[in-house]
């Protein structure tokens, strides 16, 4: 087998495992769209156009009750901001590659695809014989990921068009952001954040285009920082 | 929302994401981010997640509805109490969804 394949194949190999976990979020995102009047259409285009599992389903929420773009892209605009430490932390190993590859590798750079390219990276040192091939390794995981998020969002969006409304299947997306933060509320300054942002969303929740739900993000992260701040002064 | 204002949304998002993830890699010299970044970072989905669900169990119609017989924040709860002991979403879904069907059976 040609070395860059079977490189290839090793990260499509390593990646497989955390499929499982992938694909009900793609179904879910899938159904929420539907249920929020998404086109179908226009919901599997976003999974390649955004391709980031926590943004869409935030989208999805928001889009579901009634929010403005406005909100909406900020909202997204700060939840994927994490991508950039991503970019920061694998920039070291891929600056050396040509520019097509960057591009492409960065569009695959989602947090289960940096989660296995980086230990590659760091657990496999470059060979000294041959040419340091492992940017085949980080292609393999990014496109299993990009392949089985598109793949379990038409899924969803089949399985979405034949419940019928009154089931409330679209209450799954709350009850998963719910799942979410009990792990994120492990850390106490999740706690906080999580805390003040939703009393933060009650109090205002009379501003228009649902812009108060901007706002208490935005207080729940300064309260977040503010905790872990303290925190670390107590130390 | 019109579909021409949702594509455009989308695909600025999806702009703003790709910017994000080529930042680093391609875009600027500099290697390392400011520490505010990262303390940042591990708060904004916990903050996001709660803000959305609390706006979803208390929220209707722009106004704060706290009511004794509504199902959706009742099955939170279930949901909420199964999350915190078995750490798994499908359980958790599972879990929500038959408490909300319970409970909108009862009151």
């Amino acid at each position: 087998m040609h070395p860059k394949l079977a490189e290839f194949l090793a990260g499509c190999r390593d990646e497989a495992p955390l499929q499982l976990g992938v694909v009900p979020f793609g179904m879910l995102y899938g159904i929420g769209a539907i249920q929020a009047g998404m086109p179908a259409w226009l919901a599997q285009l976003a999974s390649a156009v955004v391709f980031a599992g926590a943004a869409q389903l935030v989208i999805v929420q928001m889009l579901a009750v009634g929010a403005g773009a406005l909100p909406i892209g900020l909202t997204s605009g700060l939840l994927n901001l994490r991508h950039m430490l991503y970019s920061m932390s694998i920039a070291e190993h891929v600056r050396h590659l040509p520019r097509r590859w960057r591009l492409l590798l960065a569009y695959l750079l989602t947090d289960e695809a940096y989660a296995v390219a980086i230990l590659r990276y760091q657990v496999t040192p470059p060979p000294d014989d041959r040419p340091d091939l492992r940017h085949w390794y980080f292609l393999g995981c990014g496109f299993t990921l990009w392949l089985t998020w598109q793949l379990s969002t038409a899924a969803g969006l089949l399985f979405g068009a034949s419940v019928p409304a009154g089931w409330d299947i679209d209450f799954a997306v709350p009850l998963t952001f719910i799942a979410l933060l009990a792990m994120l509320m492990k850390e106490r300054a999740g706690q906080a954040a999580a805390l003040v942002a939703a009393l933060a969303a009650l109090a205002f929740a009379a501003l228009p285009y649902k812009l108060g739900l901007v706002v208490a993000i935005v207080l729940g992260l300064v309260a977040g920082v503010w905790a872990s701040r303290r925190r670390e002064v107590a130390r | 929302m019109s579909t021409a204002a949702l594509l455009a949304l989308l695909v600025v998002i999806g702009l703003v994401t790709f910017v994000y993830r080529y930042a680093m890699i391609g875009l600027f010299a500099k290697r390392s981010l400011p520490g505010w970044l990262h303390a940042l970072c591990r708060h904004i989905a916990p903050a996001s997640f709660a803000a959305l669900t609390a706006g979803e169990l208390f929220i209707h119609g722009g106004e704060v509805v706290l009511a004794l017989a509504a199902p959706k924040p009742w099955a939170a709860l279930v949901a909420a109490l199964v999350a915190w002991r078995t750490g798994n979403v499908l359980a958790t879904i599972g879990a929500g969804m038959a408490a909300l069907y319970v409970f909108k059976w009862l009151f």
